[in-house]
Protein backbone atom coordinates (compact mmCIF):
# COMPACT_ATOMS: atom_id res chain seq x y z
CA UNK A 1 0.00 0.00 0.00
CA UNK A 2 2.80 2.70 -0.76
CA UNK A 3 2.05 5.86 -1.59
CA UNK A 4 2.46 6.92 -5.56
CA UNK A 5 6.38 7.58 -6.32
CA UNK A 6 6.92 10.75 -8.73
CA UNK A 7 9.87 9.74 -10.56
CA UNK A 8 12.30 12.64 -10.24
CA UNK A 9 13.42 13.28 -13.61
CA UNK A 10 15.05 16.05 -14.98
CA UNK A 11 13.40 17.56 -17.40
CA UNK A 12 11.16 19.77 -15.89
CA UNK A 13 7.44 20.39 -16.50
CA UNK A 14 7.55 19.84 -20.11
CA UNK A 15 4.73 17.33 -21.21
CA UNK A 16 5.74 13.81 -21.43
CA UNK A 17 3.91 12.56 -24.39
CA UNK A 18 4.92 8.77 -24.16
CA UNK A 19 6.61 6.85 -22.23
CA UNK A 20 8.26 3.23 -22.10
CA UNK A 21 10.13 1.52 -19.69
CA UNK A 22 12.83 -1.24 -20.28
CA UNK A 23 12.59 -4.77 -18.79
CA UNK A 24 14.15 -4.26 -15.36
CA UNK A 25 12.45 -0.54 -15.10
CA UNK A 26 16.14 0.77 -14.91
CA UNK A 27 15.39 3.01 -18.02
CA UNK A 28 12.44 4.90 -19.43
CA UNK A 29 12.14 6.54 -23.08
CA UNK A 30 10.01 9.02 -23.14
CA UNK A 31 8.92 11.39 -26.10
CA UNK A 32 9.24 15.24 -24.44
CA UNK A 33 6.62 16.50 -26.70
CA UNK A 34 9.38 16.88 -29.43
CA UNK A 35 10.53 14.84 -32.29
CA UNK A 36 13.47 13.17 -29.90
CA UNK A 37 13.39 10.38 -27.50
CA UNK A 38 14.75 11.07 -24.31
CA UNK A 39 16.17 7.75 -22.26
CA UNK A 40 16.56 8.40 -18.61
CA UNK A 41 18.38 6.37 -16.34
CA UNK A 42 17.99 5.90 -12.85
CA UNK A 43 20.98 6.83 -10.57
CA UNK A 44 20.65 5.78 -7.15
CA UNK A 45 17.54 7.74 -6.03
CA UNK A 46 18.07 10.40 -8.79
CA UNK A 47 17.58 9.91 -12.68
CA UNK A 48 19.85 11.00 -15.16
CA UNK A 49 19.75 12.13 -19.15
CA UNK A 50 21.51 9.70 -20.84
CA UNK A 51 21.44 9.06 -24.95
CA UNK A 52 18.75 10.90 -27.11
CA UNK A 53 17.08 9.26 -30.15
CA UNK A 54 17.17 11.76 -33.14
CA UNK A 55 15.72 10.81 -36.38
CA UNK A 56 12.21 11.70 -36.33
CA UNK A 57 11.54 15.00 -37.45
CA UNK A 58 8.28 15.48 -36.23
CA UNK A 59 6.43 14.79 -33.11
CA UNK A 60 7.02 11.53 -31.49
CA UNK A 61 3.48 10.08 -31.06
CA UNK A 62 3.77 6.56 -29.31
CA UNK A 63 7.01 4.56 -27.68
CA UNK A 64 7.25 0.90 -26.78
CA UNK A 65 10.25 -0.57 -25.29
CA UNK A 66 10.57 -4.69 -25.94
CA UNK A 67 11.50 -6.37 -22.87
CA UNK A 68 13.01 -9.42 -24.27
CA UNK A 69 14.63 -8.40 -27.32
CA UNK A 70 15.82 -4.95 -25.92
CA UNK A 71 14.88 -3.27 -29.06
CA UNK A 72 12.76 0.25 -28.83
CA UNK A 73 9.76 0.88 -31.55
CA UNK A 74 9.01 4.63 -32.24
CA UNK A 75 6.24 5.95 -34.37
CA UNK A 76 5.95 9.78 -35.24
CA UNK A 77 3.56 12.21 -37.29
CA UNK A 78 6.53 12.31 -39.72
CA UNK A 79 4.75 8.81 -41.21
CA UNK A 80 7.61 7.11 -39.92
CA UNK A 81 8.60 4.48 -37.44
CA UNK A 82 12.29 3.37 -36.14
CA UNK A 83 13.07 0.23 -34.60
CA UNK A 84 16.05 0.94 -32.30
CA UNK A 85 18.65 -1.50 -31.03
CA UNK A 86 21.88 -1.52 -28.82
CA UNK A 87 24.86 -1.76 -31.68
CA UNK A 88 28.39 -1.30 -30.81
CA UNK A 89 29.58 1.94 -32.53
CA UNK A 90 32.66 0.95 -34.94
CA UNK A 91 34.17 3.87 -34.04
CA UNK A 92 34.48 4.32 -30.42
CA UNK A 93 33.58 0.73 -29.31
CA UNK A 94 30.32 1.70 -26.45
CA UNK A 95 27.26 0.35 -27.33
CA UNK A 96 24.53 3.18 -29.28
CA UNK A 97 21.07 2.99 -30.25
CA UNK A 98 21.22 2.35 -33.71
CA UNK A 99 17.82 3.14 -36.09
CA UNK A 100 16.13 1.09 -38.65
CA UNK A 101 14.00 2.70 -41.17
CA UNK A 102 10.53 0.95 -41.40
CA UNK A 103 8.62 0.92 -44.54
CA UNK A 104 5.46 1.47 -43.58
CA UNK A 105 3.60 2.83 -46.97
CA UNK A 106 1.24 5.35 -44.83
CA UNK A 107 0.92 8.59 -46.04
CA UNK A 108 -0.71 10.00 -42.61
CA UNK A 109 0.60 10.45 -39.29
CA UNK A 110 1.61 7.46 -37.53
CA UNK A 111 -0.01 7.58 -34.26
CA UNK A 112 0.63 4.40 -32.26
CA UNK A 113 2.93 1.40 -31.98
CA UNK A 114 2.92 -1.58 -29.89
CA UNK A 115 5.44 -5.10 -30.39
CA UNK A 116 3.70 -8.57 -30.22
CA UNK A 117 3.60 -10.58 -27.32
CA UNK A 118 6.35 -12.50 -28.95
CA UNK A 119 8.34 -9.11 -30.05
CA UNK A 120 8.73 -10.93 -33.43
CA UNK A 121 5.78 -8.64 -34.94
CA UNK A 122 4.97 -4.92 -33.71
CA UNK A 123 1.41 -2.64 -34.89
CA UNK A 124 1.42 1.02 -36.25
CA UNK A 125 -1.74 3.07 -36.51
CA UNK A 126 -1.58 5.55 -38.46
CA UNK A 127 -3.77 8.79 -39.86
CA UNK A 128 -4.25 7.10 -43.08
CA UNK A 129 -6.96 4.83 -42.19
CA UNK A 130 -4.70 1.88 -41.65
CA UNK A 131 -2.74 -0.20 -39.34
CA UNK A 132 0.35 -1.56 -40.82
CA UNK A 133 1.68 -4.70 -39.34
CA UNK A 134 5.20 -4.94 -39.52
CA UNK A 135 7.76 -7.87 -39.32
CA UNK A 136 11.12 -8.53 -40.10
CA UNK A 137 12.57 -9.60 -43.53
CA UNK A 138 15.51 -11.11 -43.11
CA UNK A 139 16.81 -11.61 -46.78
CA UNK A 140 16.14 -7.67 -47.05
CA UNK A 141 17.04 -7.31 -43.36
CA UNK A 142 14.57 -5.01 -42.65
CA UNK A 143 10.95 -4.37 -41.76
CA UNK A 144 8.23 -4.62 -44.00
CA UNK A 145 4.77 -3.45 -43.09
CA UNK A 146 1.36 -4.89 -44.08
CA UNK A 147 -1.26 -3.04 -44.02
CA UNK A 148 -4.80 -3.18 -42.39
CA UNK A 149 -7.28 -1.39 -43.98
CA UNK A 150 -10.85 -2.04 -44.09
CA UNK A 151 -13.12 -1.11 -42.68
CA UNK A 152 -11.26 1.69 -40.83
CA UNK A 153 -12.92 4.56 -41.77
CA UNK A 154 -10.52 6.91 -39.73
CA UNK A 155 -7.34 7.80 -38.06
CA UNK A 156 -6.85 4.78 -36.01
CA UNK A 157 -5.39 6.12 -32.35
CA UNK A 158 -5.13 3.06 -30.38
CA UNK A 159 -3.74 -0.77 -30.44
CA UNK A 160 -3.55 -3.46 -28.07
CA UNK A 161 -2.02 -7.23 -28.78
CA UNK A 162 -3.90 -9.98 -27.97
CA UNK A 163 -1.92 -12.55 -25.67
CA UNK A 164 -1.89 -15.38 -29.15
CA UNK A 165 0.49 -12.75 -31.46
CA UNK A 166 -2.32 -12.57 -33.55
CA UNK A 167 -5.29 -10.42 -32.79
CA UNK A 168 -5.32 -6.68 -32.87
CA UNK A 169 -7.58 -4.64 -31.00
CA UNK A 170 -7.88 -1.19 -32.47
CA UNK A 171 -9.58 2.32 -31.08
CA UNK A 172 -10.68 4.72 -34.12
CA UNK A 173 -11.87 8.51 -34.52
CA UNK A 174 -14.12 6.51 -36.63
CA UNK A 175 -15.79 5.98 -32.74
CA UNK A 176 -15.43 2.13 -33.45
CA UNK A 177 -13.23 -0.12 -31.61
CA UNK A 178 -12.73 -3.45 -33.58
CA UNK A 179 -10.92 -6.70 -33.02
CA UNK A 180 -8.87 -7.49 -36.34
CA UNK A 181 -6.70 -10.56 -37.11
CA UNK A 182 -2.84 -9.51 -38.00
CA UNK A 183 -1.65 -12.82 -38.98
CA UNK A 184 1.50 -13.07 -40.91
CA UNK A 185 2.24 -16.27 -42.64
CA UNK A 186 5.65 -16.35 -41.78
CA UNK A 187 6.08 -15.68 -38.64
CA UNK A 188 2.75 -16.72 -36.89
CA UNK A 189 1.98 -20.35 -36.30
CA UNK A 190 -1.62 -20.88 -36.70
CA UNK A 191 -3.65 -19.85 -33.66
CA UNK A 192 -5.68 -21.95 -31.24
CA UNK A 193 -9.48 -20.96 -31.83
CA UNK A 194 -10.49 -18.40 -29.49
CA UNK A 195 -13.58 -16.43 -28.34
CA UNK A 196 -13.23 -14.37 -31.38
CA UNK A 197 -12.70 -16.83 -34.01
CA UNK A 198 -11.43 -19.86 -35.09
CA UNK A 199 -10.10 -19.13 -38.76
CA UNK A 200 -8.73 -16.26 -38.69
CA UNK A 201 -6.57 -15.24 -41.93
CA UNK A 202 -5.04 -11.73 -42.07
CA UNK A 203 -7.32 -8.46 -41.92
CA UNK A 204 -10.56 -10.66 -40.75
CA UNK A 205 -13.07 -8.52 -38.68
CA UNK A 206 -13.84 -10.30 -35.48
CA UNK A 207 -15.85 -7.94 -33.92
CA UNK A 208 -16.82 -3.96 -34.28
CA UNK A 209 -17.77 -1.87 -31.31
CA UNK A 210 -19.61 1.66 -30.50
CA UNK A 211 -20.53 2.68 -27.63
CA UNK A 212 -24.04 4.04 -27.23
CA UNK A 213 -23.12 8.18 -27.59
CA UNK A 214 -20.61 7.69 -29.95
CA UNK A 215 -17.24 9.24 -29.72
CA UNK A 216 -13.44 8.65 -31.16
CA UNK A 217 -11.98 5.19 -29.20
CA UNK A 218 -9.32 6.73 -27.39
CA UNK A 219 -8.10 3.36 -26.06
CA UNK A 220 -8.36 -0.58 -26.17
CA UNK A 221 -7.00 -3.17 -24.14
CA UNK A 222 -7.44 -7.14 -24.45
CA UNK A 223 -8.15 -8.80 -20.71
CA UNK A 224 -5.35 -10.80 -19.35
CA UNK A 225 -6.80 -14.15 -21.07
CA UNK A 226 -7.61 -12.46 -24.55
CA UNK A 227 -11.21 -13.15 -23.76
CA UNK A 228 -12.66 -9.80 -22.96
CA UNK A 229 -11.92 -6.14 -24.77
CA UNK A 230 -12.48 -2.97 -22.90
CA UNK A 231 -12.19 0.70 -24.85
CA UNK A 232 -12.68 4.08 -23.37
CA UNK A 233 -13.90 6.76 -25.69
CA UNK A 234 -14.59 10.59 -25.99
CA UNK A 235 -17.98 10.28 -24.38
CA UNK A 236 -16.56 9.51 -21.12
CA UNK A 237 -17.61 6.25 -21.14
CA UNK A 238 -15.65 2.87 -20.72
CA UNK A 239 -17.04 -0.01 -22.38
CA UNK A 240 -15.77 -3.91 -21.46
CA UNK A 241 -17.32 -6.22 -24.62
CA UNK A 242 -17.68 -9.93 -23.53
CA UNK A 243 -17.88 -11.61 -27.40
CA UNK A 244 -18.20 -14.90 -26.05
CA UNK A 245 -21.67 -14.41 -24.03
CA UNK A 246 -24.35 -13.95 -26.28
CA UNK A 247 -24.50 -11.46 -29.12
CA UNK A 248 -22.35 -8.49 -28.54
CA UNK A 249 -23.01 -8.03 -24.79
CA UNK A 250 -21.65 -4.80 -23.74
CA UNK A 251 -21.33 -3.32 -20.32
CA UNK A 252 -21.14 0.50 -20.41
CA UNK A 253 -20.25 2.72 -17.75
CA UNK A 254 -20.67 6.79 -18.22
CA UNK A 255 -19.16 8.24 -16.16
CA UNK A 256 -19.34 11.95 -14.53
CA UNK A 257 -16.02 12.80 -15.28
CA UNK A 258 -14.23 13.66 -17.99
CA UNK A 259 -13.21 11.54 -20.96
CA UNK A 260 -10.70 8.67 -20.34
CA UNK A 261 -7.62 8.46 -22.83
CA UNK A 262 -5.71 5.25 -21.94
CA UNK A 263 -6.48 1.72 -20.07
CA UNK A 264 -4.33 -1.21 -18.99
CA UNK A 265 -5.64 -4.08 -17.37
CA UNK A 266 -4.19 -4.80 -14.38
CA UNK A 267 -5.96 -8.72 -13.11
CA UNK A 268 -9.07 -10.39 -15.12
CA UNK A 269 -11.56 -8.62 -12.66
CA UNK A 270 -9.68 -4.97 -12.90
CA UNK A 271 -9.26 -2.06 -15.00
CA UNK A 272 -7.00 1.39 -14.17
CA UNK A 273 -7.84 4.16 -16.97
CA UNK A 274 -6.96 7.47 -16.75
CA UNK A 275 -7.02 10.49 -19.09
CA UNK A 276 -8.47 14.46 -19.04
CA UNK A 277 -9.75 14.19 -15.63
CA UNK A 278 -5.66 13.91 -14.08
CA UNK A 279 -6.32 10.49 -12.12
CA UNK A 280 -6.13 6.91 -12.42
CA UNK A 281 -9.55 5.48 -11.88
CA UNK A 282 -9.67 2.11 -10.94
CA UNK A 283 -12.58 -0.19 -12.54
CA UNK A 284 -13.69 -3.69 -10.80
CA UNK A 285 -16.06 -6.31 -12.24
CA UNK A 286 -16.75 -9.29 -14.19
CA UNK A 287 -19.37 -10.79 -16.64
CA UNK A 288 -22.59 -9.95 -14.39
CA UNK A 289 -21.24 -6.04 -14.48
CA UNK A 290 -18.66 -3.46 -14.40
CA UNK A 291 -18.31 -0.50 -11.61
CA UNK A 292 -15.83 2.32 -11.02
CA UNK A 293 -14.39 1.47 -7.83
CA UNK A 294 -12.36 4.77 -7.26
CA UNK A 295 -9.00 5.91 -7.99
CA UNK A 296 -5.58 5.95 -7.37
CA UNK A 297 -5.71 9.13 -5.74
CA UNK A 298 -6.21 10.09 -2.91
CA UNK A 299 -6.51 13.93 -3.88
CA UNK A 300 -5.07 15.10 -1.18
CA UNK A 301 -2.71 17.15 -3.66
CA UNK A 302 -4.01 20.74 -2.63
CA UNK A 303 -1.57 23.25 -3.90
CA UNK A 304 1.53 20.96 -3.76
CA UNK A 305 3.53 24.22 -3.83
CA UNK A 306 6.60 22.07 -5.04
CA UNK A 307 5.03 22.21 -8.56
CA UNK A 308 5.10 25.35 -8.49
CA UNK A 309 4.43 25.57 -12.33
CA UNK A 310 6.05 27.65 -13.92
CA UNK A 311 3.91 30.53 -12.39
CA UNK A 312 4.67 33.47 -14.76
CA UNK A 313 3.81 32.00 -17.97
CA UNK A 314 0.73 32.49 -19.83
CA UNK A 315 0.22 35.17 -16.58
CA UNK A 316 2.24 38.25 -18.28
CA UNK A 317 0.18 39.10 -20.84
CA UNK A 318 -2.75 39.73 -18.55
CA UNK A 319 -0.76 41.81 -16.11
CA UNK A 320 0.83 44.04 -19.24
CA UNK A 321 -2.68 44.47 -20.32
CA UNK A 322 -4.17 45.57 -17.00
CA UNK A 323 -1.32 48.11 -16.26
CA UNK A 324 -1.36 49.46 -19.98
CA UNK A 325 -5.60 50.02 -19.71
CA UNK A 326 -7.53 48.16 -18.30
CA UNK A 327 -9.73 47.22 -21.15
CA UNK A 328 -13.54 46.42 -20.50
CA UNK A 329 -14.20 42.53 -19.29
CA UNK A 330 -10.21 41.79 -20.40
CA UNK A 331 -8.93 43.30 -17.37
CA UNK A 332 -11.88 41.32 -14.75
CA UNK A 333 -11.15 39.79 -12.16
CA UNK A 334 -13.43 36.56 -13.41
CA UNK A 335 -11.99 36.79 -16.88
CA UNK A 336 -8.39 36.01 -15.71
CA UNK A 337 -9.77 33.38 -13.24
CA UNK A 338 -11.40 31.62 -16.14
CA UNK A 339 -8.22 32.34 -18.21
CA UNK A 340 -5.74 31.14 -15.88
CA UNK A 341 -8.15 28.19 -15.38
CA UNK A 342 -8.62 27.09 -18.97
CA UNK A 343 -4.69 27.70 -19.68
CA UNK A 344 -2.67 26.28 -16.62
CA UNK A 345 -5.26 24.60 -14.97
CA UNK A 346 -5.16 27.63 -12.00
CA UNK A 347 -7.53 29.50 -9.93
CA UNK A 348 -6.11 31.79 -7.82
CA UNK A 349 -4.41 34.18 -9.66
CA UNK A 350 -7.75 36.82 -9.51
CA UNK A 351 -5.69 39.65 -7.69
CA UNK A 352 -2.48 39.46 -9.13
CA UNK A 353 -3.00 41.68 -12.54
CA UNK A 354 -3.24 44.45 -10.40
CA UNK A 355 0.46 44.87 -10.10
CA UNK A 356 1.49 48.02 -10.23
CA UNK A 357 2.92 48.89 -13.59
CA UNK A 358 2.67 46.01 -15.22
CA UNK A 359 5.57 46.26 -17.76
CA UNK A 360 6.70 43.34 -17.04
CA UNK A 361 3.98 40.93 -16.75
CA UNK A 362 4.87 38.35 -14.19
CA UNK A 363 2.25 39.33 -11.82
CA UNK A 364 3.37 37.55 -8.20
CA UNK A 365 4.34 33.96 -9.48
CA UNK A 366 5.36 32.98 -6.27
CA UNK A 367 2.86 33.87 -3.87
CA UNK A 368 0.02 32.19 -6.49
CA UNK A 369 0.65 29.22 -7.59
CA UNK A 370 -1.70 27.25 -5.80
CA UNK A 371 -2.99 24.39 -7.57
CA UNK A 372 -6.83 24.68 -8.19
CA UNK A 373 -6.88 20.56 -8.49
CA UNK A 374 -6.42 17.97 -5.92
CA UNK A 375 -5.07 15.19 -8.19
CA UNK A 376 -1.37 14.65 -8.11
CA UNK A 377 -0.74 15.19 -12.01
CA UNK A 378 -1.83 18.30 -12.77
CA UNK A 379 -2.85 17.96 -16.04
CA UNK A 380 -3.89 15.30 -18.54
CA UNK A 381 -2.68 12.03 -18.15
CA UNK A 382 -1.11 10.28 -21.43
CA UNK A 383 -0.23 6.91 -21.01
CA UNK A 384 -1.14 4.61 -18.25
CA UNK A 385 1.51 1.10 -18.59
CA UNK A 386 2.29 -1.91 -16.71
CA UNK A 387 5.51 -1.17 -14.29
CA UNK A 388 5.75 -4.41 -11.88
CA UNK A 389 3.97 -7.55 -12.08
CA UNK A 390 3.04 -9.82 -14.46
CA UNK A 391 -0.56 -10.29 -17.13
CA UNK A 392 -3.44 -10.83 -14.45
CA UNK A 393 -1.66 -9.73 -11.59
CA UNK A 394 0.28 -6.85 -12.16
CA UNK A 395 0.73 -4.72 -8.72
CA UNK A 396 2.13 -1.35 -10.22
CA UNK A 397 1.53 1.06 -13.33
CA UNK A 398 2.64 4.26 -13.86
CA UNK A 399 1.39 7.11 -15.50
CA UNK A 400 2.89 10.24 -17.71
CA UNK A 401 1.57 13.13 -18.03
CA UNK A 402 0.94 16.90 -19.72
CA UNK A 403 2.14 18.33 -16.76
CA UNK A 404 5.92 16.26 -17.39
CA UNK A 405 5.33 14.14 -14.04
CA UNK A 406 5.72 10.22 -14.62
CA UNK A 407 4.40 8.57 -11.48
CA UNK A 408 4.62 4.91 -10.39
CA UNK A 409 1.02 4.05 -8.67
CA UNK A 410 0.59 0.68 -6.26
CA UNK A 411 -2.91 -0.52 -7.50
CA UNK A 412 -3.68 -1.94 -4.02
CA UNK A 413 -4.01 1.57 -2.75
CA UNK A 414 -7.45 2.22 -3.59
CA UNK A 415 -9.17 5.56 -2.28
CA UNK A 416 -13.05 5.65 -2.55
CA UNK A 417 -14.57 8.26 -5.10
CA UNK A 418 -15.40 11.71 -3.87
CA UNK A 419 -18.76 12.76 -1.06
CA UNK A 420 -20.43 13.64 -4.43
CA UNK A 421 -21.27 10.06 -4.60
CA UNK A 422 -21.78 10.39 -8.18
CA UNK A 423 -20.01 7.65 -9.50
CA UNK A 424 -19.31 4.10 -8.84
CA UNK A 425 -22.83 3.54 -10.77
CA UNK A 426 -23.01 0.14 -12.56
CA UNK A 427 -22.60 -0.37 -15.88
CA UNK A 428 -25.96 -0.42 -17.92
CA UNK A 429 -26.00 -3.44 -20.11
CA UNK A 430 -26.76 -2.94 -23.44
CA UNK A 431 -27.09 -5.31 -26.31
CA UNK A 432 -26.80 -4.43 -30.12
CA UNK B 1 -2.13 35.52 -40.34
CA UNK B 2 -4.26 34.43 -42.77
CA UNK B 3 -6.10 31.72 -41.71
CA UNK B 4 -8.31 31.19 -45.21
CA UNK B 5 -6.85 27.96 -45.42
CA UNK B 6 -8.82 26.23 -43.06
CA UNK B 7 -11.85 27.04 -44.35
CA UNK B 8 -11.32 25.11 -47.78
CA UNK B 9 -12.80 21.89 -47.92
CA UNK B 10 -10.10 19.40 -48.14
CA UNK B 11 -12.88 16.81 -48.32
CA UNK B 12 -14.01 17.22 -51.59
CA UNK B 13 -10.84 16.20 -53.20
CA UNK B 14 -11.03 12.81 -51.04
CA UNK B 15 -12.17 10.14 -53.03
CA UNK B 16 -13.34 8.29 -50.18
CA UNK B 17 -14.65 10.69 -47.67
CA UNK B 18 -16.16 9.65 -44.00
CA UNK B 19 -20.21 10.28 -44.21
CA UNK B 20 -21.48 11.55 -40.93
CA UNK B 21 -24.12 9.18 -41.31
CA UNK B 22 -21.69 6.52 -40.73
CA UNK B 23 -21.16 7.65 -37.44
CA UNK B 24 -24.21 6.81 -35.47
CA UNK B 25 -26.92 4.49 -36.26
CA UNK B 26 -29.66 6.68 -37.52
CA UNK B 27 -33.43 6.13 -36.13
CA UNK B 28 -35.32 3.93 -37.76
CA UNK B 29 -38.61 5.42 -38.01
CA UNK B 30 -39.93 7.12 -41.24
CA UNK B 31 -40.08 11.23 -40.41
CA UNK B 32 -43.21 11.55 -40.74
CA UNK B 33 -43.89 9.16 -38.13
CA UNK B 34 -41.21 10.62 -35.83
CA UNK B 35 -43.67 13.95 -36.54
CA UNK B 36 -46.57 12.59 -35.82
CA UNK B 37 -44.70 10.86 -32.67
CA UNK B 38 -43.69 14.47 -31.62
CA UNK B 39 -47.18 15.81 -31.71
CA UNK B 40 -48.54 12.92 -29.68
CA UNK B 41 -46.09 13.50 -27.16
CA UNK B 42 -47.34 17.68 -26.27
CA UNK B 43 -51.08 16.21 -25.65
CA UNK B 44 -49.93 13.75 -23.18
CA UNK B 45 -47.04 15.52 -21.91
CA UNK B 46 -49.90 18.92 -20.97
CA UNK B 47 -52.24 16.34 -19.76
CA UNK B 48 -49.28 14.85 -16.86
CA UNK B 49 -48.54 18.22 -16.33
CA UNK B 50 -51.98 19.49 -15.27
CA UNK B 51 -51.39 16.53 -12.39
CA UNK B 52 -48.79 17.91 -11.54
CA UNK B 53 -46.53 14.88 -12.71
CA UNK B 54 -43.42 16.83 -14.14
CA UNK B 55 -40.76 13.55 -13.78
CA UNK B 56 -43.21 11.62 -15.78
CA UNK B 57 -43.42 14.87 -18.41
CA UNK B 58 -40.21 15.20 -18.56
CA UNK B 59 -39.55 11.48 -19.20
CA UNK B 60 -42.23 11.53 -22.16
CA UNK B 61 -40.43 14.04 -23.90
CA UNK B 62 -36.99 12.63 -23.85
CA UNK B 63 -38.24 9.04 -24.75
CA UNK B 64 -37.49 8.43 -28.14
CA UNK B 65 -36.44 11.67 -29.13
CA UNK B 66 -36.11 13.05 -32.73
CA UNK B 67 -32.72 12.83 -34.20
CA UNK B 68 -30.62 12.94 -37.36
CA UNK B 69 -31.69 14.62 -40.54
CA UNK B 70 -34.81 15.26 -41.98
CA UNK B 71 -37.03 15.59 -38.76
CA UNK B 72 -36.15 19.36 -38.28
CA UNK B 73 -39.69 20.09 -37.54
CA UNK B 74 -39.94 17.26 -35.04
CA UNK B 75 -37.04 18.40 -32.92
CA UNK B 76 -38.17 21.66 -33.03
CA UNK B 77 -41.59 20.67 -31.18
CA UNK B 78 -39.95 18.62 -28.97
CA UNK B 79 -37.62 20.84 -27.69
CA UNK B 80 -40.37 23.75 -27.19
CA UNK B 81 -42.99 21.04 -25.39
CA UNK B 82 -39.65 20.07 -22.83
CA UNK B 83 -38.98 24.26 -22.54
CA UNK B 84 -42.65 24.73 -21.53
CA UNK B 85 -42.22 21.79 -18.62
CA UNK B 86 -38.85 23.47 -17.97
CA UNK B 87 -40.33 26.97 -17.93
CA UNK B 88 -43.30 25.82 -15.45
CA UNK B 89 -41.12 24.07 -13.11
CA UNK B 90 -40.24 25.18 -9.69
CA UNK B 91 -36.26 26.16 -8.88
CA UNK B 92 -36.62 24.17 -5.66
CA UNK B 93 -37.80 21.51 -7.48
CA UNK B 94 -35.50 20.86 -10.00
CA UNK B 95 -32.48 19.10 -8.27
CA UNK B 96 -35.31 16.06 -7.18
CA UNK B 97 -36.31 15.73 -10.46
CA UNK B 98 -33.12 15.65 -12.31
CA UNK B 99 -31.96 13.02 -10.24
CA UNK B 100 -34.68 10.69 -10.61
CA UNK B 101 -34.13 10.92 -14.40
CA UNK B 102 -31.83 7.95 -15.83
CA UNK B 103 -28.33 8.38 -17.34
CA UNK B 104 -29.47 8.61 -20.91
CA UNK B 105 -32.64 10.76 -19.93
CA UNK B 106 -29.89 13.03 -18.16
CA UNK B 107 -28.24 13.19 -21.11
CA UNK B 108 -30.76 13.81 -23.38
CA UNK B 109 -31.61 16.67 -20.78
CA UNK B 110 -28.04 18.66 -21.46
CA UNK B 111 -28.59 18.40 -24.83
CA UNK B 112 -31.34 19.70 -25.03
CA UNK B 113 -30.37 22.52 -23.19
CA UNK B 114 -27.61 23.56 -25.07
CA UNK B 115 -29.70 23.29 -28.04
CA UNK B 116 -31.84 26.02 -26.02
CA UNK B 117 -29.12 27.97 -25.18
CA UNK B 118 -27.75 28.07 -28.98
CA UNK B 119 -30.82 29.37 -30.42
CA UNK B 120 -31.00 32.91 -31.73
CA UNK B 121 -33.25 34.86 -29.38
CA UNK B 122 -33.70 31.75 -26.59
CA UNK B 123 -30.87 33.53 -24.68
CA UNK B 124 -33.44 36.39 -23.41
CA UNK B 125 -36.52 34.45 -23.08
CA UNK B 126 -35.36 31.51 -21.23
CA UNK B 127 -31.63 31.74 -21.15
CA UNK B 128 -32.04 31.75 -16.97
CA UNK B 129 -34.03 29.42 -16.98
CA UNK B 130 -31.96 27.02 -18.97
CA UNK B 131 -28.80 28.07 -16.90
CA UNK B 132 -30.52 26.97 -13.67
CA UNK B 133 -31.55 23.57 -14.91
CA UNK B 134 -27.88 23.31 -16.45
CA UNK B 135 -26.48 24.16 -13.29
CA UNK B 136 -28.65 21.48 -11.34
CA UNK B 137 -28.14 18.84 -14.11
CA UNK B 138 -24.18 19.16 -14.32
CA UNK B 139 -24.05 18.98 -10.25
CA UNK B 140 -25.62 15.81 -9.97
CA UNK B 141 -24.68 14.42 -13.62
CA UNK B 142 -21.06 15.62 -13.66
CA UNK B 143 -18.75 16.97 -16.71
CA UNK B 144 -19.36 13.50 -18.41
CA UNK B 145 -23.10 14.40 -19.15
CA UNK B 146 -21.30 17.93 -20.56
CA UNK B 147 -19.00 15.97 -22.76
CA UNK B 148 -21.26 13.10 -23.74
CA UNK B 149 -23.99 16.21 -24.84
CA UNK B 150 -21.10 17.83 -27.04
CA UNK B 151 -19.70 14.59 -28.33
CA UNK B 152 -22.86 12.43 -29.31
CA UNK B 153 -23.76 12.84 -32.93
CA UNK B 154 -27.51 11.78 -32.14
CA UNK B 155 -28.11 15.51 -32.62
CA UNK B 156 -31.87 16.43 -30.94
Amino acid sequence: MAAPQVLPLPHGQIPITSHAFNADRSQVAVSLNSNDVTIFHRQGQEWAAGETLSEHDKLITSIDWAPNSNRIVTSSQDRNAYVWSLTPDPQTGTTIWKPTLVLLRINRAATFVRWSPNEDKFAVASGARAIAICSFDPEGDWWVSRLLKKPIRSTVLSLDWHPNNVLLAAGSADMKARVLSAYIKDVDKRPAPTVWGEKLPFNTICGEYTSPSGGWVHSVGFSPSGDVLAFTSHDSTISIVYPAHGPNAIHTIKLTHLPLVTLTWTREDEIIAAGHDCQPFVFRGGEAGWELAGTLDDNKHAGGGSTGVGGGRGFGAAGAGAGASPVGRLSSAAFTTFRNADTRGFASMASSPTSPGGSGGLPSAGGGGESEIFTLHQNTITEVRVYEGVPGDVRKVSTSGVDGKLVVWDVANVSPLGAAGLSGKLGGMHIR
Amino acid sequence: MDVNFRKIDIDQYDEDVLQEEELYEADPRDPAQVLNDAKAKVGAVRNALSKGDTVGAINLVLDGTPVGPNVEEAKNLNLQTLTSILNSTKASEIPAIVRSLSQDAQDTLMKYLYKGMALPGWGEVSGSVLLGWHEKLTEVAGTGCIVRAMTDRRTV
